[in-house]
């Protein structure tokens, strides 16, 4: 556990946030709850889009993250997920919590565009 | 074999390498990445709308209906005439399109399945055995201008 300013916070939402943070600063890709909001982290005081964070008994913490993808993509989706993973694993290393952290998966939900009608 | 032999059993290979749900994961030692069978599925519906000359994609009644869908916000005009089989490494696509009246339908075929294949490799890494068009309609200009009704003395 933790403070984050007046709120104490789980290894897990810690590692939710971080996640949710790697996905808002990596260009071209955007978080998703799916339908009826079946993709969060649900923390006291923190919801986190589009991540899912399982901890296991050991304390290890599984995330899955849900992403929809802006038209079109500059890089292809593995080299997305491989930014988004590793800024995660980048971060949670300088928070600590790289021994907390488990399985990262990435799924690409839904592709984001204009069209013309037809 | 000859080429249409390697085509079917690529074909059946994208089939019977089908994920559950609809998804195809990718295994790697830093975690796994799933990319949904949608996604394809509409990777490849944008990338045939690149293609200039492609006025739509459906047939003529999917897209009366997605016309009607996307009104009330269930159509998606970007899997509109477009359906994808895809396993763990390779894809199929059929599309249905539209063309503009005056186009080379060959040059537009060609053009869009360059276009489907180098967008859904480039983007998902999926192998594309074979993408299948049909041409069903034809644009004309003025097409989608409402008819005025006959004037009855």
């Amino acid at each position: 556990m933790t403070r984050d300013g007046d709120l104490w916070m789980s290894g897990r939402v810690r590692l939710a946030r971080l996640a949710g943070q790697a996905i808002a600063v990596s260009d071209g890709v955007a978080a998703t709850t799916g339908p009826a909001g079946r993709w969060l982290t649900i923390g006291s005081q923190h919801t986190v889009a589009g991540v899912l964070a399982v901890e296991d008994a050991d304390g290890r913490v599984d995330i899955e993250m849900h992403l929809l993808v802006h038209w079109p993509p500059q890089v292809s989706l593995q080299q997305l997920a491989q930014q988004v993973r590793g800024r995660l694993r980048r971060s949670a290393g300088m928070a600590g919590l790289e021994e907390r952290l488990g399985a990262v998966s990435v799924v690409f939900d839904d592709v984001l565009a204009e069209t013309r009608g037809g | 074999m000859s080429e249409a032999e390697k085509t079917v059993r690529a074909a059946s290979g994208a089939a019977s390498s089908k994920q559950v749900d609809g998804r195809v994961p990718l295994e790697s030692e830093l975690g796994q990445t799933t990319i949904g069978e949608s996604v394809v599925t509409r990777v490849a519906g944008l990338a045939a709308r690149e293609v200039p000359g492609v006025h739509a994609l459906g047939s003529g009644a999917a897209r009366a209906i997605g016309s009607v869908t996307q009104r009330v916000g269930l159509g998606d005009l970007r899997t509109q005439g477009v359906s994808v089989e895809s396993g763990e490494k390779e894809a199929a696509v059929d599309l249905t399109l539209v063309i503009d009246y005056g186009e080379s339908i060959p040059r537009i075929a060609d053009a869009v399945r360059s276009q489907v294949i180098k967008r859904v490799e480039g983007i998902t890494g999926l192998a594309v055995m074979e993408v299948n068009i049909t041409v069903n309609d034809l644009y004309f200009p003025g097409d989608d201008e409402p008819v005025e009704a006959p004037r009855v003395a």
